[in-house]
């Protein structure tokens, strides 16, 4: 019984930080209209702002709860100012993008700094010891969190609905440039509101700090379960998110105690649920606030006539026929992987508007599955490939059901839970290998002829393999059902009038691009004969956007362009270390900032015609 | 009658105009809306804008407080050039705006949303007041704002606006789609703010309902002002108003 009680206690706990979390999430949405990606790394730095602080200038506890949220919502304001306004014009993938590499950026630094080591912050002296209430212990600094997260949850609604401050707030999420015309400063109400959401993160890692180790990456993947509670929620009203919080958390600590193993990705389920169930969310509006004008700048480049790509498809191909005469032939297999998930990638974002944020589960789990399949079960690489590849799109249908069934950010959101139940799932399950990953993965003989343990046949096997991928994608964009999905794209109500269902046109191409990088992920098991964590981890995921974003959103040729930067850039500047995922997150925000085209698409406008 | 009418028009036309507008350009992104609008309002008038259905008088509105609109030209109000401005600073000028949607807004209720506006400058009308001026409203005030009937939500538009002490309000289309006598009412409210000394600018289709309050009118046709006449010196302009309402 005990053991029950501090499980659901350790729930609560965790939901505590669910709701100042998924709080302050909802509070910059509703204003900014953006996913907050960079809301982990800031309550990590919350949590290690208060170490720091506390090691090297003897700042107490109770100080660091002021102190902390100052500094870190001073910063976040900082950076709203000088970075992140500057893509409230653009699509909302954008600020997605620009958070996603500041969280990059602030992560990477402080690895670099701090190393990934826990390091304990010890708890307040007056909250020290326990008090015992007969059917269980109860730790004083436990409940002190609970109490306290429950009042600043409570405080922050009250401003909100209550204040004149909060009215404000409540009218400029509604309709922006009239409350400006009445004379209300918003875009200093932006960058306050901001800083609100930000410090409410950092005051929660504060109060983590004791509980928690605290370490540069304790925030990365608990925002991903934040972002299904979000999900869960639905952003519509700040006491839903209070609420959800706790409620998941409680459900999470039951599920630890009566089965430990589901308790990764009993959040993943429930979100799962109630998307099923209520798409909205528990407490969501079917409709969120008002929508920003878009810059035409911004919109992905269409394509052109399928006959204009000819030539170039045809110089691609010859290019890549003769490369390994120049370039290492097993970096370039491992470009032409990448490649080819960065096309399904591209697929979805540039074609459809659908910003997948966790498609290495496509990757990793066909790479487990080609894996397992080759060695365990003795299959030859093609069945090998097709089974990586079928698990792969039959993942995307599950997922992909769900998924259409919400938009945009949500679509995001949804996509990278999703991911990071798969992720639980292969650290579980036994024959994916866990942290080991598997290994020797047999690479046989393709059609009982041609031997793949031989470098340049593997190499024009797997150039062939990209090649057909790749016109897959091509010929899908430029079908006619491709052309609905375009129409889709450009003014979705418009193209339900004309009485298509956008849901079964998303949830094919999903399937598509899912079997598309599931084919990359098991092409890439066969070439390196392993399958590991990493390419089911959601950097991976991060690692492909970041590829179709330098070589182009909605480009043809991008994906490729962009594989070749990224995993160039990654393989000779692995002897940095850390640092690669600080230059990555660099990268991440100029292209949002300066170069939203793309090489390809800069290079299309120069010459005058789409690549 | 018309006489003495003519004549206050004649003597306010001597002093410098409160609002100066000349070749007053404006564009939603690629498409351009107003091509040269220029008309001038003096202090304690009352000024319509006439016209058809997207001739480009709401987006004179707009691109006078500077709302969602690319403007260049120049409104000078009071002595100062407002077009560079955002629309914040427009409004702390002494310039409050009606929007023809009336954007009330849902999340707030009747008295949050009278509160909303923060008060600009001396000679506002306090909460009391605009209690007493629309008793609909002190009897809604904790409804929620869209709760409204649409004649409701359009005295709370234009409460709301009252209470900053703005010298200019800009009206747009408050009679459209309203019931006669919620037109009457809101034609007695307009002549009341005249009568305490407001200045007004107010875009209408509803020539009957512009001609019973306002002293002077501008007519406008593809983004520019085609003609100007004193209210009651219509005469035979009748043919020009085109497809406007001569019916309340």
């Amino acid at each position: 019984m005990q053991a029950f009680l501090s499980q659901v206690l350790l729930g609560l706990i965790n939901g505590a930080f669910y709701a100042m979390l998924s709080l302050g999430l909802a509070v910059i949405f509703g204003l900014l209209n953006i996913i907050n990606f960079a809301h982990g790394a800031q309550y990590m730095m919350g949590a290690l702002a208060a170490w720091l602080l506390a090691t090297y200038f003897g700042v107490n506890y109770w100080a660091a709860l002021i102190v902390v949220p100052v500094i870190v919502g001073g910063l976040g304001m900082l950076l709203e100012k000088t970075v992140i306004r500057r893509t409230y014009r653009l699509e909302h993938l954008f600020g997605l993008l620009l958070t996603l590499g500041i969280a990059s950026i602030i992560e990477g630094l402080f690895v670099n700094y701090y190393g990934a080591v826990g390091r304990p912050y010890p708890v307040p002296s007056m909250l020290q010891g326990a008090v015992n209430l007969g059917f269980m212990v109860l730790p004083l600094y436990r409940a002190w969190v609970i109490v306290a997260s429950l009042a600043v949850c409570l405080i922050t609604w009250a401003v909100i609905e209550r204040t004149k401050l909060g009215s404000y707030l409540r009218a400029a999420t509604e309709n922006p440039p009239l409350v400006l015309a009445f004379g209300i400063n918003v875009p200093r109400m932006i960058m306050l509101t901001y800083g609100l959401g930000v410090g409410l993160a950092a005051l929660a890692g504060v109060m983590a700090a004791p509980i928690y180790q605290v370490n540069p990456l304790m925030g990365s993947n608990l925002i991903i379960v934040v972002f299904a509670v979000v999900v869960i929620g639905g952003m519509g009203s700040i006491m839903g998110s209070v609420v959800t919080g706790f409620g998941v958390g409680l459900i999470e600590g039951i599920t630890k105690a009566l089965w430990p193993e589901a308790s990764g990705v009993v959040v993943f389920v429930l979100m799962a649920i109630v998307l099923l169930i209520k798409p909205a969310g528990l407490f969501g509006k079917p409709f969120s606030g008002a929508t920003l004008a878009l810059d035409p700048e911004a919109r992905p480049p269409l394509a052109g006539e399928p006959r204009q790509y000819l030539v170039p498809i045809l110089a691609m191909a010859a290019l890549l026929i003769v490369a390994p005469a120049f370039i290492y032939p097993v970096f370039l297999m491992k470009v032409l992987c990448f490649a080819l998930f960065a096309v399904s990638f591209n697929l979805l974002i540039g074609f459809v508007g659908l910003g997948s944020f966790g498609h290495a589960m496509f990757l990793g789990l066909a790479g487990y599955v080609t894996g397992h399949v080759a060695r365990n079960w003795g299959w030859p690489p093609e069945f090998a490939i097709l089974g990586g590849t079928a698990a792969a799109a039959a993942l995307g249908l599950v997922t992909g059901v769900l998924a259409v069934r919400r938009q945009k950010i949500y679509f995001a959101m949804v996509t990278l839970a999703f991911a990071e139940m798969v992720y639980f799932f292969c650290v579980q399950a036994p024959f994916t290998g866990g942290e080991d990953g598997m290994q020797q993965i047999p690479q046989g003989k393709l059609f009982e002829l041609i031997d793949l343990a031989q470098t340049m046949p593997l190499y024009y096997v797997v150039l062939c393999i990209f090649l057909l991928g790749f016109l897959i994608a091509f010929r899908t964009i430029n079908s006619p059902f491709g052309q609905v999905l375009k129409a889709i794209r450009e003014n979705e109500p418009r193209a339900i009038s004309l009485g298509y269902n956008p849901d079964r046109y998303k949830l094919l191409i999903f399937v598509i691009s899912a079997a598309l990088a599931g084919l990359a992920g098991s092409m890439k098991a066969i070439v390196f004969q392993i399958a590991s964590l990493q390419d089911v981890y959601h950097s991976t995921s991060g690692d492909v956007i970041l590829m179709a974003l330098v070589g182009g959103l909605g480009t043809i040729f991008g994906p490729l362009v962009g594989a070749f930067a990224i995993v160039g850039m990654q393989q000779y500047l692995a002897p940095l270390g850390q640092w690669v995922v600080v230059v990555q997150g660099v990268i991440f925000v100029v292209c949002v900032l300066t170069f939203r085209q793309g090489i390809i698409g800069l290079l299309a406008r120069w010459i005058g015609r789409p690549l | 009658m018309n006489d003495s009418k003519t004549m206050n028009v004649a003597t306010a036309r001597l002093a410098a105009p409160m609002l100066q507008v000349r070749n007053l350009h404006a564009a939603y992104g690629e498409s351009k809306v107003l091509h040269g609008m220029a008309f001038e309002v003096h202090k304690g008038e009352v000024v319509t804008l006439l016209g058809r259905n997207g001739v480009g008088k709401t987006t004179t509105l707009k691109a006078l407080i500077g709302m969602g609109v690319h403007r260049t030209g120049s409104v000078i109000f009071e002595g100062r050039e407002l077009i560079t401005l955002p629309s914040n600073d427009i409004a702390k000028a002494g310039i409050a705006y009606c929007p023809e949607e009336r954007g009330i807004f849902s999340s707030l209720d009747v008295e949050e949303n009278l509160l909303l506006p923060p008060v600009i400058g001396r000679g506002g009308m306090t909460l009391d007041q605009l209690y007493e001026l629309f008793p609909n409203l002190y009897e809604r005030r904790h409804s929620q704002g869209t709760k409204l009937s649409g004649g409701e939500q359009q005295m709370l538009a234009m409460a709301r606006i009252l209470r900053t002490g703005a010298t200019l309000l800009l009206l747009d289309e408050v009679t459209e789609g309203l019931a006669p006598v919620i037109v009457k009412k809101i034609g007695a409210v307009v002549r009341q703010l005249k009568a305490a000394g407001l200045t007004i600018l107010l875009v209408e289709q509803n020539v009957r309902f512009a001609e019973s309050v306002a002293d002077r009118h501008y007519m406008v046709e593809h983004g520019v002002v085609v003609d100007t006449y004193a209210n009651g010196e219509r005469g035979d302009r009748h043919e020009t108003l085109g497809s406007a309402k001569l019916s309340s």
